[in-house]
């Protein structure tokens, strides 16, 4: 009965899966996203740029669920926060995921720089991926400086202040830079407004294509060394995929038609383009 | 290098889209600019502020006493974003927040004092008629205490952080608690970050009823035309 039911569950699903791909071509897209030979040694080091993404996607979903509640004016900026710390259903819980998420972030992205650096991952032909990290480390810096700001309590009202003047003590552009940060020349309800704008909404929306562009270039040259160090088990990964390919063909031609009346010759699948 | 276009560009084609392109480009781009740039052109480019230049009462002189200084909060009126009060008054039944956003500072007062070499405090130069009367001073004695008051801002010379006043070992003196710089009670620059000494008020005066009174902005020790502190 349950072996019945599971065999017809994998079915539907493949059918699904069957239908997605030749549609969209998402098994070959997340094969081709996820797969990836690293050698054996210090494999765990590869994880870091992962961990670090992942840190990423906390903070975009604590973050949205924040918005529910908080309220960025600078009366009650601080009540806002105080209510979701206290009295929001686990409000605690998401609030301390967005706080120590970006906490460890910075702690993530320092090793996953060491990491690259160390390794000479940023060497030809990938120093554009590491100009395209160092644009997103800034990026991060900047939502890190920003949020600091909208608690609107003592700790991140000064670490704000002394930011702020840190970049008044530029060239040329000082006081341009603070004016713009504060709205105005003091610290008051324009600067909290200006600060959460660029928190929730301009860092976001930049870091997002930048990682989209991060994520592209690493797959276009792949995570470590030469491909030549590795190429004998890339060629058996080559390999192991052909003769699934060409099992799933065997099979096609023997059982049915294609279910969903796709008429293709089923090449976009697996047609070795790495 | 690739052929991006096969006909070449004739010169009034060239124009015509520089022309048509400067257009467009100023019509997509202006707009949001100056959204956004809009304080920085208020404040740099009109040289306005958002913060009240009016009179603010600090606080009795005869309670700051020889040999240490008095701290006083005040509190600037704000007329910044939507705290400006122009907007509330201009529509009293529509469901407005009448919230008065302020800047609040703390202004330090003392004495002048000089300093021994050995470091101590050594004679300081407080009117002695503040021990009988606290007010009705007249225009001499007026003179006497603004003479020798300093009239300080707290917000450190460094990078903003508000200073206090710590005595250790009997001596005290101006820390800012988030990088260590140091100052006398004069405010001057005794150590630490600090690129110069504390912000003095430039507008403050004594009146008759024994009040300090000051407005807001500042003399910067060793650049008095410097436009600095932009974060107070």
């Amino acid at each position: 009965m349950i072996g019945r039911l599971r065999s017809q569950t994998s079915s539907a699903s493949k059918v699904i899966v069957d239908w997605m791909e030749h549609r969209a071509g998402i098994v070959t897209a997340m094969e081709h996203f996820l797969y990836e030979p690293v050698p054996k040694r210090g494999a765990w080091l590869y994880t870091l740029g992962s961990a670090v993404l992942f840190l990423i996607s906390l903070q975009f979903l604590t973050g949205i669920l924040l918005l529910f509640y908080y309220v960025p004016t600078t009366d009650h900026a601080w009540n806002s926060v105080y209510y979701i710390m206290n009295e929001a259903y686990f409000g605690t819980l998401i609030r301390g995921i967005h706080y120590w998420s970006a906490n460890f972030l910075m702690a993530m992205i320092g090793l996953h720089m060491a990491q690259v650096f160390f390794s000479g991952g940023y060497k030809a032909p990938r120093e554009l991926n590491w100009i395209v990290g160092v644009v997103l480390l800034l990026l991060v810096i900047g939502l890190a400086f920003t949020g600091y700001l909208l608690r609107w309590d003592q700790d991140g009202f000064w670490a704000s202040v002394v930011g702020i003047k840190i970049g008044s003590y530029s060239p040329f552009v000082g006081a341009y830079i603070t004016h713009f940060l504060l709205g105005g020349d003091a610290v008051g309800p324009a600067t909290l407004s200006r600060f959460f704008a660029i928190h929730v909404w301009l860092l976001p929306a930049a870091i997002a294509p930048f990682i989209g562009i991060h994520l592209y270039l690493l797959r276009r040259h792949g995570v470590f060394g030469s491909e030549f160090e590795y190429s004998e088990r890339i060629a058996k990964m080559h390999e192991h995929q052909r003769m699934e390919e060409y099992a799933r063909y065997e099979l096609s031609d023997d059982e049915h038609e294609e279910e969903d009346g796709y008429e293709g010759n089923g090449r976009g699948r697996y047609d070795g383009g790495r | 290098m690739t052929e991006l276009q096969k006909d070449p560009i004739t010169r009034s084609d060239f124009l015509g889209f520089g022309f048509i392109g400067a257009i467009m480009g100023a019509i997509l781009t202006i707009p949001p600019v100056a959204f956004v740039l809009g304080p920085v052109i208020k404040t740099d480019v009109l040289g306005k502020s958002d913060i009240s230049k009016g009179w603010q009462e600090v606080g009795k002189v005869s309670e700051i006493k020889a040999g240490e200084p008095k701290d006083f909060t005040i509190e600037f009126p704000l007329t910044q974003s939507y705290g400006d009060k122009s907007i509330q008054e201009k529509a009293p039944s529509s469901p407005r927040s009448n919230k008065q956003f302020t800047l609040r500072n703390a202004v330090w007062a003392s004495w002048k004092t000089k300093y021994k070499p050995n470091g101590s405090q050594g004679k300081v130069s407080r009117p002695s008629f503040l021990d009988q009367k606290t007010e009705g001073f007249s225009q001499s004695e007026i003179k006497e205490i603004e003479k020798n008051l300093n009239v300080l801002s707290n917000s450190c010379a460094h990078l903003g952080c508000p200073v206090r006043w710590v005595i250790t070992e009997g001596e005290g003196e101006f820390l800012c608690p988030c990088h260590g710089g140091l100052y006398d009670i004069n405010g001057d620059y005794q150590g630490g970050p600090p690129p110069r000494g504390m912000y003095h008020y430039k507008t403050w005066e004594v009146r008759e009823n024994g009040k300090l009174y000051v407005k807001h902005g500042y003399i910067i020790q060793d650049r008095p035309d410097a436009t600095q502190p932009y974060v107070v």
